[in-house]
């Protein structure tokens, strides 16, 4: 039961989700089984919950890697500044006109703003020698303050109407989704989840140290930069489509790890349905709650995974030792 | 069999291993002692590939580990570092499967009844022995091992001493170790180092006999026999 219980609660949700709104859906069940059939539930709904499902499963996934990768508990594409990167990646060729928001283009320049933040913190927390956790984390929060606020700037200047608000930016939102711009997310999400699945057994051996990991065959430099690669890609895809989504990364790999053991390969497909289950939970809270108005999700998200993630560190456990 | 031909490493200007050459044949269990901080575990890291010396050479079977791929070079040698941490709770099975099949490790090192036990709730000794069973899971021609006996009781010392002299004939084992008694009762060969420079290396008798080992590591304490 455990096993599925996350994959029946994300399937439950989503229906759920569906069929919630400020909008009633008329014979809710005859519409599901006939697609096209109900404006509301195809052509909104529907690509709305599943590019939740889509983020929140590279979210979950990106924050397996960044802990995996850095070897540490609270790593994950927010305090890396990846997601602020990829903002700015976005923002920036958005406002500038050369592409689309949720267009490839789109995503390609939060992967690549993404890919540039990430090796710019990791850079500059290794600029005096070894790589530590702690100058990672504190170099990460100060890049992605740093970016978060270009994004700031880079929006409030632009003119477009599609470089969206710093809110979107900094909060997210899935509100414009359409079936048309769910194809380059899911592209990115797939590649990525396909490399975290590959590197998942080195990762494995990452948790031991880099230097035993080597001993077991690790080549450690190329398997962190796989990772940063994939995660740069995953949050780069999912950031650029929705703006930044607080907590998933963090919390997602954290609530798998603590059902199902430290085994990455297990964790690269938990950490997926459990992000996709929040970010569904939290996007139907994030429309519902202050109906009509629209709440961004960032908040709804924070508000599920903060509380969560503080029970996992206040209740001891041994499934990730921090000290 | 390991061969370590007048090898130095400088580490912040200091010469913390100077002309150093060695052989160590299959087969055979070669011990390292020295004060702390005499270069033991630095030797053992670039023999493992972690450091590359500035000078010289060391090859494991023809194949410098400096310039070998990780993936082929853990199939050459193996390694248990001291005071292996973990911090994600694999249980002890998963942990040394990461070197190879477990099964009779488990059972060589006494760890079948914990063999399900997450490593994080183990104590220092129960993990150093995790590590080794790591190491040896590998089945690698060479094993390197830091201080395998640090944080052992009397009894587990023992138990050790005799599973490593059982693996000497399909290994060549290199071992750093502080247990003078335990490394008598272990070593075929034993190489003494202080301050990066071999003062003495022989079989255990020459050492046993050596005046500058008494005078430079020993003191004035009686070799145990």
């Amino acid at each position: 039961m455990k096993k599925w219980l996350p994959g029946i609660l994300l399937a439950a949700a989503f229906l759920t989700s569906l069929y919630v709104g400020a909008t009633q859906i008329d014979n809710f069940w005859s519409a599901l089984v006939n697609p096209g059939s109900n404006e509301i539930l195809w052509q909104i709904r529907f690509p709305r919950v599943t590019a939740a499902v889509i983020v929140g499963a590279a979210l979950g996934v990106a924050g397996l890697l960044a802990q995996g990768a850095c070897n540490n508990a609270v790593a994950e594409p927010a305090i890396l500044g990846t997601a602020a990167g990829a903002s700015f990646g976005a923002v920036l060729a958005i406002s500038s006109g050369v592409v689309q928001v949720g267009s490839l283009g789109a995503i390609a320049s939060g992967t690549v703003g993404a890919l540039l933040t990430t090796a710019l913190t990791f850079r500059l927390a290794s600029i005096r020698g070894s790589l530590s956790s702690f100058t990672l984390i504190i170099v990460g929060i100060a890049i992605s303050a740093i970016f978060t606020s270009f994004v700031g700037i880079a929006s409030a200047m632009a003119s477009r109407s599609d470089a969206r608000s710093i809110s979107f930016w900094s909060l997210g939102s899935l509100a414009l989704i359409t079936a048309d711009n769910l194809i380059g997310v899911a592209i990115t999400t797939v590649i990525g989840i396909a490399i975290a699945y590959l590197i998942a057994p080195s990762l494995d051996r990452l948790s031991l140290g880099d230097s035993t990991a080597f001993h077991l065959g690790v080549n450690v430099s190329r398997i962190r930069l796989i990772a940063l690669i994939a995660l740069s890609v995953l949050a780069g895809g999912a950031v650029s489509t929705v703006g930044s989504i607080a907590f998933i990364g963090l919390a997602a790999p954290h609530i798998a790890r603590f059902i199902y053991g430290p085994s990455h390969r297990l964790l690269v497909a938990h950490s997926a349905i459990i992000g996709g289950l929040i970010v569904v939970v939290a996007d139907t809270l994030s429309r519902t709650i202050a109906q009509p108005n629209e709440l961004p999700i960032g908040l709804a998200t924070a508000l599920l995974g903060a509380p969560v993630l503080i029970a996992l560190v206040a209740f001891k456990n041994n499934v990730w030792r921090t000290q | 069999m390991i061969t370590i031909d007048e090898i130095t490493i400088v580490r912040d200007g200091r010469e913390i291993i100077y002309d150093y050459s060695e052989q160590i044949p299959a087969g055979s269990i070669t011990v390292i002692v020295g004060p702390n901080g005499c270069g033991k575990s630095t030797l053992l890291a670039a023999i493992a590939g972690d450091i590359a010396p500035d000078k010289g050479t060391i090859t494991i079977d023809e194949m410098h580990p400096i310039l070998t791929p990780a993936s082929a070079l853990a199939s050459i040698r193996a390694m248990a570092v001291q005071n292996q941490s973990f911090t994600l709770g694999f249980t002890v099975r998963e942990i040394v499967e990461m070197g190879g099949p477990s099964e009779d490790v488990l059972q060589a090192l006494g760890l079948t009844e914990i063999a399900d036990r997450l490593v994080t709730t183990l104590s220092g000794g129960e993990s150093q022995r995790v590590a080794i069973a790591q190491a040896i899971a590998q089945k690698t021609p060479v094993l390197l091992l830091d201080e395998p006996l640090a944080g052992a009781g009397p009894e587990e010392t023992e138990k050790l001493i005799t599973l490593l002299r059982g693996l000497k004939s399909r290994y060549a084992v290199l071992l750093v170790e502080h247990d003078m008694q335990a490394v008598f009762a272990l070593a075929d060969r034993i190489s003494v180092l202080a301050e990066g420079r071999i003062i003495a290396s022989g079989s255990t008798a020459d050492i046993r006999l050596s005046a500058e080992v008494r005078a430079a590591y020993l003191g004035e304490e009686e070799v145990p026999c």
